[in-house]
């Protein structure tokens, strides 16, 4: 090395973009914002294509333009025949779901906790969580679906589904309560525990209101995934469908805007059980606070 | 078996192992009524792990922990008579101050009028009155630690454990906290169990202070005690303002003992030893001086340079070897020397301590290479 080498500021001072940096930024900014708004349009557009479509009149179809605008098709949703009746398929679905949802959060706050401390076959045991997210739905189904033959279990949604569907929906709150633990510092556990406080009693007062979000993360994705599973729920369900294999059923024999209804009513049903758990939340939040 | 009900804390024999890791090594102490016990040593030395062992937040693997001269070693935390305050004080971040400072009362099933009218009290008594309805995140610092100090004192524990207490602390809030804490705990009466790395905290706090290294005690005894008598090497090197020398016992001369080693030989009081056995003594900075007539022990040194603290000159000396020792002058006092410059020091026999241990498996074969320990 030569004594040119190090020559302070001159380097800075060479290049001179074309842009200054504000101006840079302010560039990024709007690429980004366009790309996102692109993006949440292309993720939402879809269901209000399809929402809209559901009002149409009783001589509507599939695609646009839209004859005419009614309510028809939500009433036929609502008296429908014994072939084509969604109700039970539905109220199915929803007790699954929740089912799902409370199993899954208990599940992951109780595995993830079990994750804080040190055991025997700690890394196996995570990774056979996870293992639900890697396996394919569809053969996890498939699989299931013949040790029950073989064992002579008769499959039913509320029993076999039932398990399936908790397999794949744990390891998503499992691995929320892991990152929420993540950032919990054991010592606030400690402190308490110290000031006299038992295990449990910590736990209930400091831990747990202090990981919600988690735990209520891990309920709406219990919730989620199990409403409208449909892979996993193909052979395990038996003779008594939830809603996405009815929705299937239906589709295979003639498309509706009526499924449209059952389409735009599904995400009303779920958006509702997101408010319901935020509010729940910001309830919890605030009976902390008196 | 002698229970001492006047002790506040006994620990006997402590051991805790993590792994192959030995983290406390047979830790003895005792803690009398009322008594401030400082908890020195060097980061890993085991006094964080002693202090959680006596909160029950560590079960240890032998040795027996006795509160208030009730045996607890097994017992959970939530039934031991303690209090803990921690580093980052751990304020529960989802309550008010007033609600976790009531924490500890709630704990007991106190009614919940009593423990309004106690939580106003103690909230006065921290001049923390203002702060009752805020969540810790809008709190400063300081006020974090008065909230967390109410809330550990809310119950009247017997003991308080504090682990690096005022570690958290801006640098200029420290000294105040110290002074009030210490207060405090003269007031109050209850035992404190202070851990710090930082020995001004240790010396200016302490009744009673006990310096670990690698596990063990190494020496515990008021701070007089530690700064003046180092029992061991490490003491000494650790304890600011000491000058250590390491050689061999030469011989004995009118009651005390010649040491020889790479240094120089020096006569240091001390009672008989064997010839030729290791051993190591300390001598204080301020003992030091420029050599005078009754000074028995002397030393050729160069000036390395003069740091100067308003209330001492401290003045780091080279001497042939390499090594470097310290020397301090009162700071109202001429300068004595100034950097680059040579002169021969010298102390009084009387001013060296001999340790009672001289050095942990120094190997016999060598030749005692000197070695002198100048801590920063």
């Amino acid at each position: 090395m030569d004594g040119t080498a190090y020559a302070p500021g001159r380097a800075r001072a060479a290049r001179r973009p074309l842009l200054d940096h504000r101006a840079r930024s302010r560039l990024t900014a709007w690429v980004l914002g366009t790309l996102t708004v692109g993006f949440l349009l292309y993720q939402w557009l879809p269901i209000l294509t399809l929402s809209l479509l559901s009002f149409s009149g009783p001589t509507g179809g599939t695609t646009f333009p839209m004859n005419g605008v009614s309510l028809h098709w939500y009433r036929e949703l609502w008296d429908a025949s014994i072939m084509n009746d969604f109700k039970p398929p539905l109220g199915r679905s929803f007790v699954l779901a929740i089912a799902c949802a409370v199993t899954t959060c208990l599940l992951s706050v109780a595995s993830a906790q079990a994750m804080r401390g040190r055991f025997r076959g700690q890394g196996l045991f995570f990774y056979l969580i996870l293992l639900g997210i890697m396996a394919p739905g569809l053969l996890v189904g498939f699989g299931f679906a013949l040790v029950c033959r073989i064992l002579g279990i008769e499959t039913a949604w509320n029993t076999t589904a039932f398990l399936v569907h908790v397999s794949w929906t744990l390891p998503f709150g499992f691995l929320t309560m892991l990152a929420i633990f993540n950032r919990f510092d054991p010592k606030l556990e400690e402190a308490a525990l110290t000031l006299g406080a038992s295990r449990w009693t910590a736990f209930r007062r400091i831990t747990l209101p202090i990981v919600l979000p988690g735990v209520i993360g891990s309920l709406l994705f219990g919730f989620s995934l199990s409403y409208d599973e449909f892979a996993r729920s193909m052979f395990t369900t038996g003779a008594d469908i939830t809603l996405p294999l009815a929705v299937m059923a239906q589709l295979d024999r003639q498309l509706t805007p009526e499924l449209f209804a059952i389409g735009a009513a599904t995400t009303v049903t779920s958006l509702l059980a997101i408010l319901a758990c935020t509010f729940a939340l910001w309830g919890l939040r605030r009976a902390q606070r008196r | 078996m002698d229970r001492l009900p006047q002790l506040d804390l006994e620990i006997r024999s402590l051991r805790k192992r993590y792994g192959g890791f030995t983290a406390v090594d047979g830790v003895s102490l005792q803690v009398g009524k009322g008594q401030f016990v400082c908890l020195l040593g060097p980061s890993g030395c085991g006094k964080t792990t002693t202090l959680r062992c006596v909160a029950g937040l560590e079960e240890p693997d032998g040795g027996d922990i006795l509160i208030g001269g009730r045996e607890v070693t097994r017992d959970p935390p939530w039934r031991r008579d303690i209090a803990m305050m921690f580093q980052d004080f751990a304020l529960f971040p989802h309550m008010t101050v007033a609600r976790q400072v009531g924490f500890g009362l709630e704990m007991l099933r106190k009614p919940r009028a009593e423990i309004a009218a106690r939580v106003a009290e103690v909230l006065a008594a921290f001049e923390i009155t203002a702060l009752a309805d805020r969540k810790p995140a809008s709190l400063s610092g300081g006020q974090r630690q008065r909230v967390a100090l109410a809330r550990a004192m809310i119950t009247e524990p017997r003991i308080l454990l504090l682990d690096e207490p005022i570690g958290a602390l801006d640098y200029s809030l420290r000294e105040t906290v110290m002074i009030e804490l210490k207060q405090l705990q003269r007031r109050v009466g209850i035992s404190f169990i202070w851990v710090t790395h930082d020995q001004n905290e240790a010396f200016s706090l302490g009744d009673h202070v006990v310096v670990m290294n690698h596990a063990r005690i190494e020496q515990q005894g008021a701070p007089e005690d530690i700064l003046h008598r180092p029992r061991t090497p490490f003491v000494a090197g650790f304890v600011q303002g000491n000058n250590s020398f390491h050689g061999r016992i030469a011989g004995a001369e009118g009651g005390m003992l010649r040491i020889a080693g790479e240094a120089g030989s020096f006569l240091v009081p001390g009672a008989s030893r064997a010839p030729g056995s290791a051993a190591s003594f300390s001598v204080r900075a301020e003992r030091i001086g420029p050599a005078a007539a009754a000074h028995a022990n002397r030393l050729a040194v160069r000036c390395v340079t003069v740091e100067y603290f308003g209330s001492i000159r401290r003045y780091i000396l080279e001497r042939a070897g390499g090594a470097l020792l310290k020397l301090d002058q009162f700071g109202a006092e001429p300068a004595w020397l100034r950097q680059g410059e040579a002169a021969e020091i010298g102390w009084a026999a009387e001013d060296c301590v001999l340790h009672a241990v001289p050095e942990e498996a120094a190997p016999a074969s060598s030749a005692a290479p000197a070695r002198e320990v100048v801590p920063a």
